[in-house]
């Protein structure tokens, strides 16, 4: 019979495993590898509860272990794709630009939404991009706009040369600003 | 050398800088293209909100989906046989 306090990994479970999956979902893009970081936090916690001195709360505790696995759960999938020089990638980045270096459309100017639920509507279509992105892409590339994490560590973290981490970001940026524009960014006369 | 960078070129400083600091030249050549590119200005402010409107969800984390109900179910599983053995 599990004990009924804040340390009950029911508890945590019950009361933190839908934000903690939201969390993981967010940077790894996958439903699956989501929830076998969320299991792999909660078992790590039990493992190391005798050294949570509570001084956090369990959330935050709880936090920080996931943002570990969710860190190795994209190293183990970067040990499995070959990144990132690969032709179609290099493909669409030219497809992007004329021969001569410019722009092969205008860029449309977006808007400055304020308003709480144009913000909502943004955020899906954020979310939308950014699972379209190939895995690795997508996964380094929320490491370091969603999870906020500095682009050295990263690298350090994932062990790939600091060239390969920075033309995969370059990559995504360009790739998510074309998603944006494209669902729906794009607003006639602002910003 | 080249006089001038091009818009491919340029975005990818822009990008760069979003991650480290530029070297004098680099920065240099940025701000010359920026001054006269408005396609570039524009992506730059759009990298930009791209990157606030992010760090911004993650805060707000709202109605997203939550774990599915048999993956809750494996998990709670899981736990329980730690806690038995």
């Amino acid at each position: 019979m599990p004990l009924l306090n804040a340390l009950d990994p029911h508890r945590w479970l019950a009361d933190h495993g839908d934000y903690l999956f939201r969390v993981a979902r967010r940077q790894l893009h996958s439903d699956a590898l989501a929830e076998d970081a969320v299991q792999e936090t909660l078992l790590a916690a039990l493992s190391a509860q005798a050294r949570y001195a509570g001084d956090a709360s369990p959330r935050t505790w709880l936090t920080g272990i996931l943002k570990h696995k969710i860190v190795d759960a994209i190293r183990r999938q970067l040990r499995e794709v070959e990144i990132p020089r690969d032709a179609d990638g290099e493909e669409a980045v030219d497809a992007l630009f004329k021969q001569d270096g410019h722009w092969a459309e205008p860029l449309r100017p977006w808007g400055n939404p304020q308003a709480e639920a144009e913000l909502g509507q943004l955020r899906r279509i954020l979310d939308e991009c950014a699972d379209r992105l190939k895995p690795v892409m997508a996964q380094v590339f929320s490491l370091r706009e969603v999870a906020g994490m500095e682009t050295e560590e990263i690298c350090k973290e994932l062990n790939i040369t600091p060239t390969n981490c920075w033309v995969l970001l370059h990559r995504a940026r360009l790739f998510m600003r074309q998603c944006l524009e494209v669902n729906g960014f794009a607003k006639a006369g602002a910003a | 050398m080249k006089w001038m960078t091009t818009c491919k070129e340029t975005t990818e400083l822009v990008s760069r800088a979003m991650d480290e600091g530029l070297s004098l030249g680099d920065r240099v050549a940025m701000k010359m293209h920026l001054a006269i590119c408005t396609n570039c200005r524009r992506f730059t402010r759009q990298l930009h909100a791209m990157r606030r409107l992010f760090r911004l969800e993650t805060r707000a984390n709202d109605d997203a989906p939550g774990l599915a109900p048999e993956a809750r179910q494996r998990i709670a599983t899981e736990l329980q046989n730690r806690l038995d053995s």
